[in-house]
């Protein structure tokens, strides 16, 4: 209960803190970062909408606006004219969603930048709506969803899986691309729609960097005045259901191993001490794609099971794809969330077993003084990696504005590191985190067979085609023993052809 | 002490140092305020498994780098890598394996030590070595359920007979499950290809040159030649086109991927520079094929051309995703009349300036930290030995005209060099 409750006070200020229409003055929405040396410009305009505002039964509108926008004709020229003119410039742009930002962006070298200029405001101030474009884009996202999604990267799927499901009935209830009913209920009239309401004059925050002159920053702010009229949105509220026990969604089908993933909400998000704290415990259990992690120490390095397993106190989308984090996918609501590589089908069981053990001693027992002082140092100088190009550390620039960050995430996370505590880390992990309350999804074969085991505790006693040292064959022992404790009613198994309907 | 050339495109003053080990050393000093990529590349790769029934161990072999030596065992190895905050990895091609850091400049002589320890004293036991191996699997399982993946193990095997171009990177799946066994093979792989002449260390970033060719004397000069190379065998000239159909056992648009055999890397080949240029001016954003079939019809999802380079004669590839299985045979026909048409008529020249105009702003714009420069250089490294090669190829590129495009189309794009894959998806025609 203290949990929800922590969850309650922070949305209340966030919501709070928001500004309505007219209450935004220029300084507030732009974002400058001069790099004096640097031989392009880029532009990042970011517009207060994202899947959490699709309206019900038009899943998918946002991400569809955003790609039409960007990937479509304008009211001057066809999409045709605008990739010619665009070729020789090197240079192009594009828009985002995801769950609460749309971020329109682009990047030119500075010889081109008058050309460029023009094109790029036109794409946002004059978008054309073909019917031909809108088409284009709509068969692709239901290709996404219907086959690409579901069958090329089950570790994907996984994760979606798990958002979904960590999120259901809420604002954030469905993924970014959307449903499959919900993109081919939708009209272009929706997407004009969507456009004129969110992409307005006094719903957007302006970013450029690089190498621009001070006049570019008034000229555009000024030529950005011809967006639609509109209001200051404020973004609904995210309330994620109370979780009871240890939840399962798995997914059945023919897959050639197995993909887990789980995790919990967090009310907890950057700028705010705790955070740093907590990001100092989350790189010990789980760094991504850092072999150096408890979590790929004891399931990859130790016994060779997957490729690798990590975690997360924010958002991480395709993670198979990159190294660092990802910038302008800020979330109000983040969860904790553990990514376990696919695994051979026939050690799930103890995969999952080790898994959920491991973050229970973790919470249990904390990180050691010294596993503190390497981790900090570690993240004090990685955090150096974040964001070396100029277009990334304006994406942190944005996403400081999103999170209500006065100064910057970046220097305020390095000077952390020196700050930071062990009894701060630790308390922070006892404060939001839990190993009792979980939602678990898993993509496997055979789900019902391991629906029953789970239901019935069934011992997965695992073997190995190499051998292994003894500490791990002593553990092993326990793990395989290890209780779950998850009631049948708490398992739910769905057929990968049913998902995102 | 040899410099590069005076007249250059690539924006950067680099220096090419070769030690008497035979181990060349590139510097490349660039503003970028306390951080600096270090990279070491090995010139082997998946073309270099050419012993049968050990494809797959070179991959293999990037991750037995990370177990240590007696002095810097695995675990102390991580951990001083994590006390640096470095941001290391390293990846496996078909011609090349690199290792790289990125870190603070503070730090550089710690990882030069760290880094030549490695590769002159590498030692694991039997049951690390086992234990990777099933890592391996797990990466082979994790990318087998991508219909992509099915596509190129299958492409690459019908494609060549003779030639270890014949597997994929990660391998042919009956090797990686043999891996534990392949031990006493592993230790032969690192004594042949793991030596300095085989390896070219590259910084890149926020450095003092002197200071650090020091350095990299000081730690590496003890490293002994040895390098064997690999005894490949040259794909014999294909003589008919070849063909095939895959079913992939799930859901999936169909994919289409029509290859031509190429050529070995030379920069002095227009036609080589040539088909660079085609793979955009024939396939890319403002291609009539690109406008016809995914914008107007939109009967494909996508279609692209990848024609880079390699070491030894691959493959240039063009590919695409169909929307509709019965259009495959169509899409194909349009690719074919595709690359007639570059074969009988002559490209506009305002259309061939505009591309290179577009190629150098884009080399430019990606050249902005260190990372992006020194992960730009390894495919140069492992195809020259060096990067001199890169502003050959930049100024190559100026000097392409329309007859050379129609002469590499002319050369390249035969029916008999021809090797064409279609993935279905389950329950496809």
């Amino acid at each position: 209960m203290r949990y929800l409750l922590i969850c309650i006070l922070i949305m209340f200020t966030v919501t709070l803190g928001a500004k309505t229409k007219g209450g935004k003055s220029m300084k507030e929405s732009l974002v400058l970062l001069p790099v004096k040396n640097d031989p392009t410009v880029s532009f990042k305009i970011w517009f207060k909408a994202g899947s959490q505002n699709d309206p019900k039964g038009k899943e998918g509108l946002a991400y569809i606006t955003a790609r039409l926008i960007s990937e479509g004709a304008t009211k001057n020229n066809s999409y045709e004219e605008i990739l010619e003119k665009l070729f020789p410039l090197a240079a192009g742009y594009s828009a985002s969603a995801s769950a609460e930002m749309t971020v329109y962006s682009g990047r030119v070298h500075k010889d081109n930048l008058e050309v460029y200029y023009p094109l790029f405001l036109d794409g946002i101030l004059h978008p054309g709506f073909s019917e031909s474009d809108f088409k284009r884009i709509k068969d692709e996202t239901l290709n996404y969803l219907t086959t690409t999604l579901k069958y090329s990267s089950d570790e994907e799927l996984g994760k979606a899986v798990l958002y979904d499901f960590m999120f259901q009935n809420t604002p954030y209830g469905h993924i970014e691309e959307g449903t499959i009913s919900g993109v081919r209920s939708i009209t272009i009239d929706d997407v004009k729609n969507f456009y004129n309401r969110y992409y307005n004059r006094n719903n957007f925050t302006l970013g450029i960097a690089g190498g621009y002159s001070q006049k570019l920053a008034g000229r555009l702010q000024k030529d950005l005045q011809a967006l639609p009229e509109g209001k200051n949105e404020i973004a609904p509220k995210i309330t994620p259901e109370a979780i009871k026990g240890l939840n399962v969604v798995m997914v059945n089908k023919d897959a050639p191993a197995t993909a887990i993933s789980f995790g919990f909400p967090i009310c907890l998000t950057r700028g705010q001490k705790d955070w740093y704290a907590l990001a100092v415990a989350n790189s010990w259990l789980g760094e991504h794609r850092n072999s150096s992690s408890h979590l790929y120490q004891v399931i990859r390095e130790a016994r060779g099971l997957n490729y690798g397993d990590y975690s997360y106190i924010e958002n991480f989308p395709n993670g198979g794809q990159r190294q660092m984090p990802p910038v302008n996918v800020a979330r109000r609501q983040q969860i904790f969330e553990v990514w376990i590589r696919p695994v051979p089908n026939e050690t799930r069981h103890f995969v999952l077993r080790e898994a959920l053990r491991e973050v229970k001693n973790f919470i249990s027992q904390g990180l050691t003084k010294e596993e503190f002082e390497l981790t900090r140092k570690f993240l004090k100088n990685y955090a150096l990696h974040y964001a070396p190009e100029t277009e990334m550390r304006l994406g942190y620039a944005i996403d400081d504005k999103f999170y209500g960050i006065k100064g910057s995430h970046l220097e305020t996370f390095r000077k952390m590191m020196d700050e930071l505590t062990l009894e701060d880390v630790n308390n922070a992990i006892k404060k939001y985190l839990n190993y009792d309350n979980m939602k678990i999804a898993i993509v496997t074969k055979d789900a019902e067979s391991f629906r029953t085991d789970l239901e019935k505790n069934t011992p997965s006693p695992i073997t190995y085609s190499t051998p292994k040292t003894d500490k791990v064959y002593e553990e092993d022992k326990v793990i395989k023993d290890y209780r779950l404790d998850i009631p049948s009613e708490n398992i739910k198994v769905i057929s990968v052809e049913d998902l995102f309907r | 002490m040899a410099r590069q050339k005076a007249e250059k495109i690539f924006p950067y003053d680099y220096t090419t140092t070769k030690l008497d080990n035979g181990l060349t050393v590139i510097l490349v000093p660039m503003d970028s305020p306390g951080l600096v990529s270090y990279y070491s590349v090995v010139r082997t790769g998946s073309r270099d498994e050419w012993e049968p029934g050990k494809s797959g161990f070179a991959h293999f072999f990037e991750h037995m780098m990370f177990r240590g030596t007696d002095k810097y065992p695995g675990p102390v190895y991580d951990s001083i890598i994590t006390s640096l905050g470095a941001d290391a990895n390293a990846y496996t091609s078909d011609d090349l394996t690199v290792f790289h850091l990125n870190f603070a400049s503070d730090d550089l002589e710690r990882v030069i030590e760290l880094e030549s320890d490695r590769f002159q004293n590498l030692k694991y036991n039997v049951r690390e070595f086992q234990t990777e191996s099933g890592a391996v699997y797990g990466e082979y399982r994790k990318g087998k359920t991508s219909p992509w993946e099915v596509a190129f193990e299958k492409l690459q095997d019908m494609a060549f007979d003779k030639h270890t171009y014949k597997h994929t990177t990660i391998g042919f799946e009956p090797d990686i499950k043999d891996m534990p066994n392949m031990y006493d093979y592993s230790l032969s792989f690192f004594k042949r290809y793991y030596r300095p002449e085989n390896v070219v260390i590259l910084v890149v970033g926020d450095f003092k040159k002197d200071n650090v060719l020091k350095l990299v004397k000081k730690y590496y000069s003890k490293w002994t030649p040895g390098y064997v190379a690999p005894n490949i065998t040259p794909e014999p000239p294909q003589t008919q086109e070849r063909s095939t159909v895959v079913n992939y056992p799930g859901k999936t648009l169909p994919l289409l991927i029509v290859s031509y055999k190429g050529d070995a890397f030379n920069v002095s080949n227009k036609n080589i520079l040539s088909s660079v240029l085609i793979g955009d001016l024939a396939f890319g954003e403002t291609s009539d094929i690109y406008k016809k079939l995914v914008l107007k019809e939109q009967k494909v999802q996508f279609i692209q051309a990848d024609f880079g380079f390699s070491r030894d004669p691959k493959l240039l590839y063009i590919y695409s995703m169909v929307k509709d299985p019965r259009d495959v045979e169509y899409v194909k026909s349009e690719i074919y009349k595709t690359l007639e048409k570059f074969q009988t008529t002559l490209v506009d020249n305002k259309k061939l300036e505009d591309l290179k105009k577009k190629e150098r702003y884009s080399f430019l714009m990606h050249l902005d930290t260190p990372d992006n420069v020194a992960g730009f250089l390894p495919q140069f490294i492992t195809l020259t030995g060096g990067i001199d090669v890169v502003d050959e190829l930049y100024s190559g590129l100026e000097k392409i005209t329309p007859e050379n495009i129609r002469e590499a189309a002319q050369y390249y794009f035969m029916p008999q060099k021809r090797n064409v894959v279609l993935v279905r998806g389950e329950n496809q025609l």
